[in-house]
């Protein structure tokens, strides 16, 4: 019997003593949670670092939690940790488009505020999307660079993932578009598919430069089709006079850009992107921002355009040799 | 767990793995209790210490423990099923597939899926009895099998959602008291208890897993008892999967992924024996609860919040749960024998010298 009431002896100490230390509570600031599609992401690190910054400039407290494995169902898992938390607002970007609404509106029914941003969730599922580009930003953003970079005039060729991808396609009309409308003086003389594969995209730019001794310019849309074409143009020998831009990832690209092969790799801003997100979150839970809003003030970032329910964060975003390093995702 | 019948009833269930696991779960829980129950800006109570806290620990941990239940017999057997989370993501997707696609009523998918799911645990049970090929070799086969059919199915895709509110009632409501699932839960974990603790089949697996030769020589149909436990496991996984999907709302070929690790962890920590023949589902249960409150309650506490590391904290906390509940049982039985062997030989010396 000893063993047994010298333990209950320890317990009742320990009881006595566990609630006399402090308990940290949660204190008056206005409580924002975000989340990532996965947590080591980089894209979403850099999004992160927006979002703290703005976290600070409106002195809110920011929970930042995702998955750290492939568990389909982790993200609901941690919007209803939130929920029980009592969090103000919650920013998700949905890796489950479905399965994520389930968790998003059992939120939005305890009173809390949802905005989604980089990848949306069922519209029902939250008050608004923060849309990081539109196809048409995207196309005008790529061809006004390809004319920049070839002074309005000369022959340019494209690289595109596949040509029945259902954004392709729309990034594709736009560029088009563009194309007849500002730069009569451009021809448009091959779009290959790549399928997605950064050695296709090689040997396809080496075709299309063979085939085209003029070629002032490749475009890529689709991102392992920037390197590839890069990778080409390089071993080609014709950097400088045929010119690499697309769309893509900073660090894909870096080696290329600095090296002087490619010249600009366009994207959205994600540490703008999370900026954005956090102030959406912070000024629905506040009141100040509400359904039919036609704009909104996000800081040292200024205005912003609002489109039914998506908030958008606007014109894309130049990565090139003097801002590459800013950017490690 | 047998005692001799000399020894005290106090001593036989304190010195029992299943007590030290008790007692790990209510300092846990305690301990949560207290540093993540928290007010928030408008004066609401919350976090740890809330119901809606304790529902969603039920509600999260739900599918893993069903798996889990379904391993104990198994592992008692000195068997394994790596296939348990795979098939739960393939009986998702049919699911999907019969209720929304197909347009039976959910009652007729929802059986047709339980009859999946016993059907490809007897596929395991039959390659393993029949061909006597190992287990673990067999359902690592049905592991990468089954999660193939699942992504062949929906081409790696399709997202079944849209389910009926009905059946959605099973994975997001509340029934007398507690969330529907647990209801669910608790029934299988009482069919199990009865099978393992109060039939003669319960006692056939652990003959079977402690010394299957003998088993036979004894006349023990060790196939037939080898064949219930993993066509059983596939029953269970099925029913997880109907769980999983109305919870989520949405049945992808991704459902339950690494599921089965979780499981095993659970019957582990559970003091079974992985080489088998010693078990209980009742230890299955504590482990299966000491993960999940463990989980779920390092999401409440603030400084953990603040550092943004609940899921890795999570994850590193539980192996070392594990290591120690079961260094620790190992070494209270071996201090236990040890004190033992002193108190015999001081016997032996006061006789001799007397």
């Amino acid at each position: 019997m000893k063993i047994r009431s010298r333990s209950l002896v320890i317990l009742v100490v320990m009881g006595f003593l566990m609630p006399a230390l402090p308990v940290m509570a949660a204190g008056e600031k206005l409580m924002i949670a975000l989340m990532p599609k996965s947590k080591g992401n980089a894209y979403f690190l850099s999004c992160k670092a927006g979002a703290d910054k703005a976290a600070k400039e409106l002195g809110i407290e920011l929970l930042f939690d995702g998955p750290v494995d492939s568990n389909a169902a982790k993200q609901n898992e941690i919007v209803d940790n939130w929920i029980t938390l009592g969090v103000d607002a919650i920013a998700v970007a949905a890796e489950n488009r479905e399965g994520i609404s389930t968790a998003l509106r059992k939120a939005r029914k305890q009173g809390i505020r949802v905005v989604t941003y980089d990848a949306d969730a069922l519209p029902d599922a939250r008050d608004f999307f923060v849309n990081q580009a539109t196809p048409q930003g995207i196309g005008h953003a790529l061809m006004d660079e390809a004319a920049r970079l070839c002074g309005a005039e000369g022959d340019f060729a494209m690289i595109i993932a596949t040509l029945t991808a259902g954004n392709q396609r729309e990034w594709q009309k736009h560029i088009e578009q563009r194309l007849a409308e500002k730069y009569p003086k451009m021809r448009l003389v091959a779009v290959r598919p790549c399928d997605d594969l950064k050695d296709k995209a090689q040997s396809e730019a080496t075709a299309i430069m063979s085939a085209n001794p003029n070629l002032k310019l490749l475009l890529s849309i689709c991102s392992p089709g920037v390197p590839g074409a890069a990778e080409a143009v390089k071993q080609a020998g014709k950097v400088g006079k045929v010119k690499v831009i697309g769309l893509g990832l900073p660090n894909e690209n870096r080696r290329y850009v600095k090296e002087g092969v490619t010249e600009s790799v366009i994207l959205w801003n994600t540490e703008h992107l999370g900026y954005l997100t956090v102030y959406a979150a912070a000024a629905l839970a506040r009141g100040d921002l509400k359904s039919g809003a036609k704009s909104f003030k996000a800081g040292g970032l200024g205005e912003f355009q609002i489109v039914g329910d998506n908030i958008l964060l606007g014109t894309p975003f130049l990565f090139n040799k003097s801002n590459i390093d800013q950017f490690d995702f | 767990m047998s005692t001799p019948a000399s020894k005290p009833l106090w001593k036989s269930i304190l010195f029992r793995h299943e007590t030290l696991l008790l007692l790990v779960l209510v300092l846990e829980w305690w301990f949560f209790y207290v540093y993540g129950t928290t007010t928030n800006r408008r004066g609401m109570v919350v976090g740890f210490g809330t119901l809606d806290r304790q529902f969603d620990i039920l509600r999260h941990s739900c599918e893993i423990g069903l798996l889990a239940l379904a391993l104990t017999p198994i592992i008692l057997t000195a068997g394994i099923d790596l296939s348990v989370g795979s098939l739960l993501g393939l009986c998702a997707v049919v699911f999907g597939y019969l209720a929304h696609d197909s347009g039976f009523p959910v009652p007729v998918a929802a059986a047709l899926t339980l009859l999946l799911g016993a059907a490809a645990g007897g596929v395991n049970a039959g390659l393993i009895t029949t061909l006597r090929l190992p287990p673990l070799i067999v359902t690592l086969g049905t592991y990468s099998l089954f999660r193939g059919l699942a992504e062949a199915l929906t081409r790696g895709s399709v997202t079944y959602t849209d389910f009926s509110a009905g059946f959605l009632f099973l994975g997001q409501e509340r029934w007398a008291g507690l969330p529907v699932q647990a209801w669910v839960f608790f029934g299988v974990a009482a069919g199990i208890w009865l099978l393992v603790h109060r039939s003669m089949a319960g006692r056939s697996f652990r003959v079977v897993g402690f010394a299957p030769e003998g088993a036979r020589f004894a006349g023990l149909s060790v196939g037939r008892h080898v064949a219930l436990v993993y066509v059983l496991a596939g029953l269970v996984a099925a029913i997880a999967a109907l769980i999983y999907t109305a919870r989520l709302g949405q049945a992808k070929a991704d459902a339950g992924t690494g599921y089965e690790l979780f499981a095993i962890t659970a019957v582990v920590l559970g003091g079974t024996s992985i080489f088998g023949g010693r078990g209980s589902v009742t230890g299955t249960l504590l482990g299966v609860a000491a993960i999940a409150v463990l989980k779920n309650g390092l999401a409440t506490l603030p400084v953990v919040i603040r550092m943004n590391a609940a899921e890795e904290m999570a994850g590193l906390l539980t192996g070392v749960l594990l290591i120690l509940a079961l260094a620790g049982s190992k070494l209270s039985g071996l201090l236990l024998s040890a004190w033992k062997r002193l108190m015999v030989s001081a016997r032996q010396t006061a006789s001799s010298c007397a």
